[in-house]
């Protein structure tokens, strides 16, 4: 049940919140995880067994953890120092093995079912350039609804138990409704326990505040993804699909456009599923920040997929950089290499374990790992540059500042962007090679207006995607400004509030891509 | 302990009006690698070991923040 469908907005979301409306307060978290549990039935059939697995692992282990605290807390009482600080490690130590018997458990779960096949392949390959006779079977299996998301935000919570940042839930439906609700379960946005249990589980009652705000919000989420991502596919799928016929102006419109289509389609899903959990009166995670035309990449990620990245730091790159190991190869390195490159070495490293993480989170297989090796690369060659860079405009005299600098900035940065999102969109690392070539040895800018009309979007689909892209960029600009526009749009007379709810429906019902010659396309990171 | 701390802060980014900015996350002052070039370089002056479940915005967000954290491991 895809999030634009008529079933989910008409008939599942309208049903769900007329239960949750009427019954009463102590039983709307109810109506949500029976909700949520239907939502995932229908998508996932029996592979909801995996989701429930997941749920009541950290649930056991966050009582444990909880049992283990409190027994440690009574013991200290009348110990001497040395003996609390023997009982302390010997506490440790339990919390520690608790923590990584789930999550091998949990992760264990999630590598077998998305990335055996990939490793089982690459030992298969190895093993025969070796001349050696064993084959690991390379299983396919079907994916559960959500996995990489709900297993990260089991994760977290388990570790957050751990780290002492708040106490376990002795409730079994509080944490399997924080795991599985399901307007978060496709796409994220990856919650924490502690922002998202009390909305969940308190239960609140009819807010035409809620409902108008959720409704706009979601509207405006089918518009970016109907209008503009959907629309914007026929041409992508197009080119990406026989990208041996076009020339390298047109594959370069194409890794525009993708860029312009997963930037529509996630952000809009986000808007879609941040809508529907409005309406229950849950707010959910920002995901995006309005990620385009910004100087450096960093700023650029620090503004896309904002949940992945603050999990990623939180619980792979400040465990990494802090480890003992990382310290002590700091030191090292600062007293043999100076002070820049020595900090360099161990950031670098943890940044690289993040990056992988990064690139292998969106899917098995090497031109993902390649996808996050290669921001990865860029960012690392702009940190190591950067004192000899300031250097030189030093040298030369020169303003770091400037019109024309931050327009050449936002033009490297783009340019970086689309080149990741073709690789991301390329069927595999050497047809993202390929199609890198083409732009630099058969550019043919000549023949681009000749072919663009070509590859599957006509003048009015380009003008229809025009439009949406300039309303949609304008919203942006609008909110980078600190307006809001939700609250900007009740504060207009009925008539006018009316006028642009009408507007933005027969926007999505007119221009939307859907109907005959029209494919419904899934959205691209619910298939991870 | 303040001045120490504004000394290291300093050497984590220069030019900032340390004692006057209340939000340094928010307005990305500090960012996730300076944190972890900033806990490096007051675990060292210090001797004290601020770990991952210190690294939240409550004890970043300024300086005063900072130094309280400080001040709070170095008693343990």
């Amino acid at each position: 049940m895809s999030y634009t469908s008529y079933s989910y907005l008409l008939i599942f979301l309208g049903t769900v919140f007329i239960f949750y409306t009427v019954v009463p307060k102590k039983f709307k978290w109810a109506v949500l995880l029976t909700a949520s549990y239907v939502f995932y039935a229908l998508n996932s059939g029996k592979l909801t067994v995996f989701l429930l697995l997941a749920t009541a692992a950290v649930y056991f282990a966050g009582i444990l953890l909880d049992c283990i605290a409190y027994t440690s807390a009574l013991a200290k009482k009348g110990l001497e120092r040395e003996e609390k600080k023997k009982l302390k490690t010997l506490i440790n130590y339990q919390k520690k093995a608790v923590v990584v018997l789930t999550l091998g458990f949990i992760f264990g779960i999630l590598l077998t079912i998305k990335y055996s096949g990939f490793f089982a392949g690459i030992f298969n390959r190895a093993s025969e350039f070796a001349g050696l006779n064993f084959v690991l079977p390379e299983f396919k299996f079907l994916m559960p609804l959500g996995i990489s998301y709900y297993t990260l935000q089991a994760a977290g919570y388990v570790i957050d138990i751990y780290r002492g940042k708040y106490r376990a839930s002795h409730n079994f439906g509080k944490v399997a409704l924080f795991l599985s609700f399901f307007p978060q379960i496709t796409e994220g946005p990856i919650g924490r326990f502690d922002d998202l249990a009390d909305p969940l589980y308190e239960g609140h009652g009819f807010s035409y505040d809620n409902l108008t705000k959720g409704l706009q919000l979601t509207a405006w989420g089918l518009f970016k993804k109907m209008v503009i991502a959907d629309r914007v596919n026929l041409f992508v799928s197009e080119v990406f699909g026989n990208h041996g016929g076009y020339s390298g102006s047109i594959l370069l419109a194409a890794g525009a456009l993708y860029t312009l289509q997963i930037y529509a389609e996630f952000s809009g899903c986000m808007d879609i599923v941040t809508g529907s959990a409005q309406l229950f009166g849950v707010p959910l995670a920002k995901n995006f920040e309005r990620p385009f035309f910004f100087f450096f990449l960093s700023e650029n990620w620090r503004r896309w997929h904002i949940t992945l990245g603050a999990w990623l730091r939180d619980y792979v790159f400040y465990p990494v950089s802090l480890s003992p190991t990382c310290i002590r190869t700091g030191k090292f390195a600062r007293a043999r290499l100076g002070e820049h490159f020595g900090s360099f070495l161990p950031t670098a490293f943890a940044l690289l374990i993040t990056w992988i993480g990064i690139g292998f989170w969106h899917g098995a297989g090497i031109k993902y790992l390649i996808y996050g090796l290669y921001y990865y690369a860029l960012m690392m060659l702009g940190m190591l540059l950067e004192p000899l860079i300031a250097r030189g405009f030093s040298a030369l005299s020169l303003r770091r500042e400037g019109r024309l600098l931050n327009a050449l900035r936002i033009l490297r940065t783009s340019a970086l962007v689309i080149g990741g999102m073709m690789l991301f969109r390329a069927d595999s690392v050497s047809v993202w090679l390929e199609m890198l070539k083409r732009l630099f040895v058969s550019f043919d800018a000549g023949g681009f207006a000749g072919t663009v009309l070509k590859c599957g979007m006509d003048r009015q689909d380009f003008f229809i995607v025009l439009l949406g892209a300039s309303a949609m960029f304008i919203v942006s600009l609008l909110q980078e400004k600190g307006i809001k526009i939700r609250e900007s749009v009740a504060k207009q007379r009925l008539a006018v509030r009316w006028a642009a709810y009408a507007g933005l429906i027969m926007a999505i019902v007119v221009f939307g891509a859907y109907g005959t010659g029209y494919d419904a396309v899934d959205f691209i990171y619910g298939q991870f | 302990m303040i001045k120490q701390d504004i000394e290291i802060l300093d050497e984590i980014s220069p030019g900032t009006d340390w004692k006057n900015q209340d939000d340094l996350l928010e307005k990305h002052i500090l960012d996730s690698l300076k944190i972890v070039q900033l806990v490096g370089a007051l675990n060292d002056e210090f001797d004290i070991s601020i770990t991952p479940v210190d690294l939240v915005p409550e004890n970043f967000k300024n300086a005063e923040a900072v130094s309280a954290l400080v001040e709070r491991l170095s008693d343990e």
